[in-house]
């Protein structure tokens, strides 16, 4: 017996689920469904000042959804969630994904899904079959919009096949070449052309960099631990010694950039996504989603690229 | 869930000015002995406080945090030893303390230098101005274990006299192990070597299919390799560097300290030089 749901109840199921809990769209938002675990901005402790307590806040006690992944957001999900568990789990990070249930939303029809809790799967123009994959997505398998069938209208769904999709099957291959391609030209011109704005990373489904900042309250009394979205391409990324103190004591000269030009800043991005995570993964941190493109206000299409340094690769090195 | 960026309150017991824009303090630190066992914190046999090498982050709040290897030795477990040059904003926050404050204190973390595998070997340590915090706990640690050590020279190197931190310690050491020092330029009240020169590399005497080298310092520290390190035949795989990078986790998960496929802070601060030599950053 299979469970199924109407295409144009999806949005009255939505409603009944709002009853219960938080719902997060993410299907057409800017910004990934990570946002939702690992926020642009979150407290990690409030000090203070006074009584020289440090405290954890404590985050979602409360289960919420977020809703409307496509196959590329839940396979995005499922690396981050091995990211965040790797060497050790990050504490901020799982207080919010153990209360988040993750619901897909794909036009995809094989059996095989890379991720999520419960997962919407189109099985023809007006319905979509309900795939339970987790003991959180249990929780909302019961609704009077789903409906037990037998008998499946199931029309063929397949995902095209382009050239980068391909690529991203054999990562060695693009951890070789990106490797490799260091010293061309290819990265002088992106250097140009990057305004080192850091979208790229924001708009990523797996971009998981941040920086830790310290914010004193107006009145003076706590002051508060915060860690936000950072992003590898802004130039205070690999700066030390950082900036002056309010009351100007202190003046950058010896401050030291780790990465000094958008050119190296730029490649490390890559670098991180096609070489160092293949070290640690085994996979590239890329699902192909194509925000980064989409986002990209100089209009580097990051797709072409690769596929660019992937082939000059193969021809120059075999 | 435990919650990795926890930091704990230490209380300074001492501050003392080493330079004139150097200052140690002396954190008391029984939590961080007694805290449960991180996995990334390789707590060395015979009650190692930290390994050498291995770094801590002191931060106050307001400022933020920032990374120290200690340079107390690691044997003492009622309080470890940080050194600050006034440089960023964290450093000129906490040499404006005064013995009593408190600020926090998260670690240790890393890998330190490789000490079971540097015992019964000849050791080289090279270091200049600023780094000499780990490779002072280092000599520390061999000092207290002198017999299953070969010949141990320390090479510490700086711009002027003044900048020779730990100058009382120097003294102290130099009845153990042998201490060479240099400095940059000449001046008058200098008598012994100048720069990283051969006479250096003369006065060291190791046996250099069994010796290691550990090191740690700024970017001319490779002018040392250059010049000191690799004409004693010490092999690339025996030079153990302590590198750095900016750190804002230190648990391997922000990103900002990686040098090509290698995280600073877990998978360093201490590499072979030859893992990280042909790194493109």
């Amino acid at each position: 017996m299979k469970t199924i749901i109407e295409k144009k109840q999806i949005k009255e199921w939505l409603e009944e689920l709002k009853k219960d809990f938080k719902v997060f769209d993410v299907r057409k938002s800017v910004l990934p469904a990570k946002q939702y675990l690992f926020p642009t901005k979150e407290k990690t402790f409030v000090f203070n000042n006074k009584s020289g307590e440090l405290k954890t806040p404590e985050n979602n006690k409360k289960d919420f959804i977020v809703f409307g992944l496509d196959l590329e957001d839940l396979e995005a999900m499922t690396q981050l969630d091995e990211i965040m568990n790797t060497p050790e789990p990050d504490f901020f990070y799982w207080q919010r994904r153990e209360k988040s249930i993750l619901v897909g939303l794909v036009d995809y029809s094989k059996d095989i899904l890379p991720g999520g809790d419960i997962v919407l799967q189109k099985i023809n123009k007006n319905q979509y079959k309900i795939r339970v994959l987790t003991e959180k997505g249990e929780q909302i398998r019961k609704s009077k919009f789903f409906k037990k069938t037998e008998d499946l209208k199931i029309k063929e769904y397949k995902k095209e096949k382009c050239e980068f999709k391909k690529l991203l099957l054999d990562p060695e291959l693009l951890h070789d070449a990106v490797k490799w391609s260091k010293d061309l030209k290819i990265w002088d011109e992106l250097g140009e052309k990057c305004l080192g704005c850091g979208n790229c990373t924001y708009v990523c489904p797996i971009c998981h960099c941040f920086s830790i900042e310290d914010r004193v309250g107006l009145d003076g009394k706590t002051c508060t631990r915060c860690r936000y979205w950072d992003a590898c391409t802004l130039p205070e990324f690999g700066e030390v010694t950082g900036p002056p103190t309010p009351k100007g004591e202190f003046r950058r000269a010896s401050g030291h950039n780790f990465h000094k030009t958008i050119k190296e800043r730029y490649y490390n991005w890559y670098y991180h996504k096609f070489v160092r995570a293949y070290k640690e993964y085994g996979k590239a941190q890329c699902v192909d989603c194509g925000r980064c493109h989409r986002y990209c206000p100089a209009g580097i299409d990051i797709e072409e690229v690769v596929i660019e340094i992937c082939k000059t690769y193969i021809s120059q090195t075999k | 869930m435990q919650n990795i960026y926890q930091p704990d309150k230490v209380k300074i017991i001492k501050i003392k000015k080493l330079s004139h824009d150097v200052k140690l303090f002396r954190l008391a630190t029984p939590k961080l002995i007694t805290k449960p066992a991180f996995a990334t914190l390789r707590r060395g046999d015979g009650g190692l406080a930290f390994i050498p090498g291995q770094f801590v982050l002191a931060g106050i709040f307001g400022y933020g945090e920032a990374p120290f290897g200690p340079s107390s030795s690691p044997y003492k477990d009622s309080h470890i030893d940080i050194i600050v040059r006034k440089a960023g904003t964290v450093t000129t926050a906490l040499h404006g303390l005064k013995e009593g404050s408190e600020i926090f204190l998260r670690g240790p973390y890393g890998n330190g230098f490789p000490i079971d595998f540097m015992k019964k070997k000849d050791v080289v340590m090279v270091t200049g101005g600023c780094g000499i915090p780990p490779i002072a706990a280092l000599t520390e640690y061999i000092i207290k274990n002198r017999d299953k050590f070969g010949n141990v020279y320390l090479i510490y190197g700086a711009k002027k006299p003044d900048d020779l931190l730990l100058k009382d310690k120097l003294k102290e050491w130099e009845k153990d192990i042998k201490v060479m020092l240099t400095i940059d330029e000449p001046c008058e009240e200098w008598k012994r070597c100048v720069g990283w020169v051969s006479d250096l590399v003369s006065d060291v005497k190791i046996d250099h299919k069994n010796a290691v080298c550990a090191m740690c310092g700024p970017g001319p520290m490779m002018k040392a390799i250059e010049k000191v390190v690799r004409p004693l035949g010490i092999s690339d795989r025996r030079i153990f560097v302590n590198m750095e990078r900016k750190m804002q986790c230190g648990v391997g998960k922000c990103q900002h300290c990686t040098t090509g496929d290698k995280y600073v802070c877990k998978d360093g601060p201490v590499f072979n030089f030859d893992e990280i030599d042909k790194n493109w950053d």
